[in-house]
């Protein structure tokens, strides 16, 4: 069994085939131009009051990565950062990103100076704005609190991965008045956003930040593969519970015993885990 | 053939080198990095552009594959299917080349320590040299910084007494100052919470007023008293299943993990959609499509 975890075994075949069939095939239909709709997401749709609302203040911004590296995570970062400092940048507000670690330091640098000049003015780059603090976790935290304090910050994003500074962030945020929208797929910090901000995105809502963004096709395609994905993975969840009900009901009708013994050599052995 | 390939590997990659061969290594490192990267940036944008797209396929696809393909000989009743003893065999070089490639990574993440150590002089150094509002905390980095990069060479390049001094000194900066103001921020968490805890829980709705609730039970069947509480109840039977400490296990279990978990599923398939564009460079928006 050590090796079926460790591995991908043919469940991983099957499973993982037919979610990046999907995705890309939904790509595909949406670079084709296919009209696709995406629900509202409040945490997203209130970009524009936040950043309205440092423009009427006229006091910065702050976006703040968690301490994401250059992952996933801290690329979808990127990306949402990306048009929030478009929409700032169109109303000449300042962005201060505050970041933990070197690598994606360099990268949001880039982003940065590549929004400003996408919205027309790259004069308005600050480089000191966005700021390498510290890869320590809490000395990260207390950077971030101290700038929030000084700057009088009329806004923040909380957007990448959190553990414990994420209640520390938000909380401070709170005390000096910031309007503040969260998302992180960082599920045990979400509660401590939804306590203390105004605004937070759940789960893979986080994913599909960009591109309900920026409406491109490609991202779009990209999310409605997602959710069909998410079927899938719904209907193996509900197969599983079929087949773990009948297993129960074995010892009181024997007559299943075969019906399981297929449903546990056919499927459930390639889940290896708790059962 | 396969003896020369790993004659030239083990000449390229050594698994451990000492003496002054070591400076050769590291040289020659820092040549062919310096050389690449020359190589890359004199490259016209347009075919850049096509490297770095190269590069990232590449390096996913070595991932995908370690993952992938399998790491035994496939059987098929008692024989095994031609040419997965090879396969296998493959995958399992994979699997053993992949502590040397998260090297790679760590090596290459390195250099962007310096650039963000720049990023921190080039704004403190400002701070210090225009007096601006708070100039003595950029000079409170400054003295830290160096302090503390100094006797970490010294406690391990010194010997004798100056070596203990150096330790001891290194000892009190970092147990005493750095990991005692890691544990205060830390310890500011329990006040947060209450504060927090008290906005979140103010009933407003509907669904305040659940999660109040729920949040109500659960604490109080976490801790003594709410044991006491119920203690009335029986410890087994259909009865039981009212205790508080059980309604806490029955809510922890059941209803939140089964949250959890959907939202992780829900993640896992962004990750993996996510993971896609970039590995296929079909990543829009930010600085994925822009002129490198």
């Amino acid at each position: 069994m050590g090796r079926m975890t460790e591995f991908a075994n043919p469940a991983t075949y099957v499973v993982e085939g037919l979610l990046v069939f999907l995705i890309l095939w939904k790509i595909l239909s949406a670079r084709r131009g296919r009209e696709l709709f995406i629900r509202r997401i409040p945490g997203l749709s209130v970009l524009d009051e936040a950043v309205g609302r440092a423009t009427e203040m006229g006091r910065p911004m702050l976006y703040a990565p968690g301490m994401s590296g250059l992952d996933i995570v801290g690329l979808q970062s990127m990306a949402i950062m990306s048009h929030v400092i478009k929409r700032a940048a169109a109303y000449s507000t300042r962005v201060i990103v505050p970041l933990c670690s070197p690598v994606l330091y360099t990268v949001a640098e880039e982003v940065a100076k590549d929004a400003y000049a996408t919205a027309g003015v790259p004069e308005l780059f600050i480089p000191e704005d966005i700021r390498y603090l510290t890869d320590q976790q809490f000395a990260w935290a207390s950077g971030v609190v101290g700038i929030q304090h000084r700057e009088k910050i009329a806004t923040a994003f909380y957007f990448g991965a959190y553990a414990a500074e994420a209640l520390i962030l938000a909380e401070n945020g709170q005390m000096v008045g910031a309007i503040q929208v969260a998302g992180t797929p960082s599920i045990i910090q979400i509660p401590f956003f939804l306590a203390a901000c105004d605004y937070t995105i759940i789960g893979d809502e986080y994913y599909a930040a960009s591109a309900y963004l920026s409406r491109e096709p490609t991202l779009l395609g990209s999310l409605v593969g997602q959710d069909y994905g998410k079927l899938v993975m719904i209907g193996l969840v509900l197969i599983g519970v079929v087949g773990v009900t009948l297993a129960a009901l074995e010892t009181r009708y024997h007559w299943l015993h075969g019906v399981n013994d297929v449903f546990q050599n056919c499927f459930l052995r390639y889940f290896p885990g708790r059962r | 053939m396969s003896n020369v390939l790993h004659r030239i590997t083990n000449t390229l990659f050594p698994v451990s080198v000492a003496g002054p061969r070591v400076w050769v290594y590291i040289g020659a490192a820092i040549v062919v990095g310096v050389a690449g990267l020359v190589a890359l940036m004199s490259t016209p944008p347009r075919y850049r552009k096509i490297i770095v797209m190269a590069i990232t396929f590449l390096g996913g696809l070595f991932f995908s594959l370690e993952f992938l393909l399998p790491h035994e000989a496939v059987q098929v009743g008692a024989r095994a299917v031609p040419g997965s003893a090879g396969v296998a065999r493959f995958a399992e070089g994979l699997t053993n080349a992949k502590p040397s490639v998260a090297d790679w990574v760590m090596i290459i993440g390195s250099f962007t320590l310096l650039l963000g150590t720049f990023n921190l002089f080039q704004m403190h150094g400002k701070a210090v040299r225009k007096k601006t509002a708070g100039w003595y905390n950029s000079l409170a980095f400054f003295i830290s910084f160096f302090l503390i990069m100094t006797m970490g060479f010294l406690k391990d390049g010194l010997s004798g007494p100056a070596q203990t001094a150096s330790t001891q000194l290194f000892a009190i900066l970092f147990n005493g100052f750095v990991q005692q103001l890691d544990a205060t921020m830390f310890s500011l968490i329990a006040f947060y919470i209450v504060s927090a805890a008290y906005r979140a829980f103010r009933v407003r709705s509907a669904e305040a007023g659940l999660m109040m609730g729920t949040a109500g039970i659960i604490m109080l069947g976490l801790v003594p008293i709410g044991t006491i509480l119920t203690n009335w109840l029986p410890h087994s039977g259909p009865l039981s299943g009212l205790r508080l400490e059980n309604i806490t296990y029955w809510l922890l279990t059941w209803p939140n993990m089964a949250v959890q978990r959907a939202i992780e599923f829900g993640l896992a398939v962004g990750w993996l959609a996510m993971s896609l564009r970039i590995w296929l460079s079909l990543e829009r928006g930010s600085f994925f499509d822009r002129q490198l």
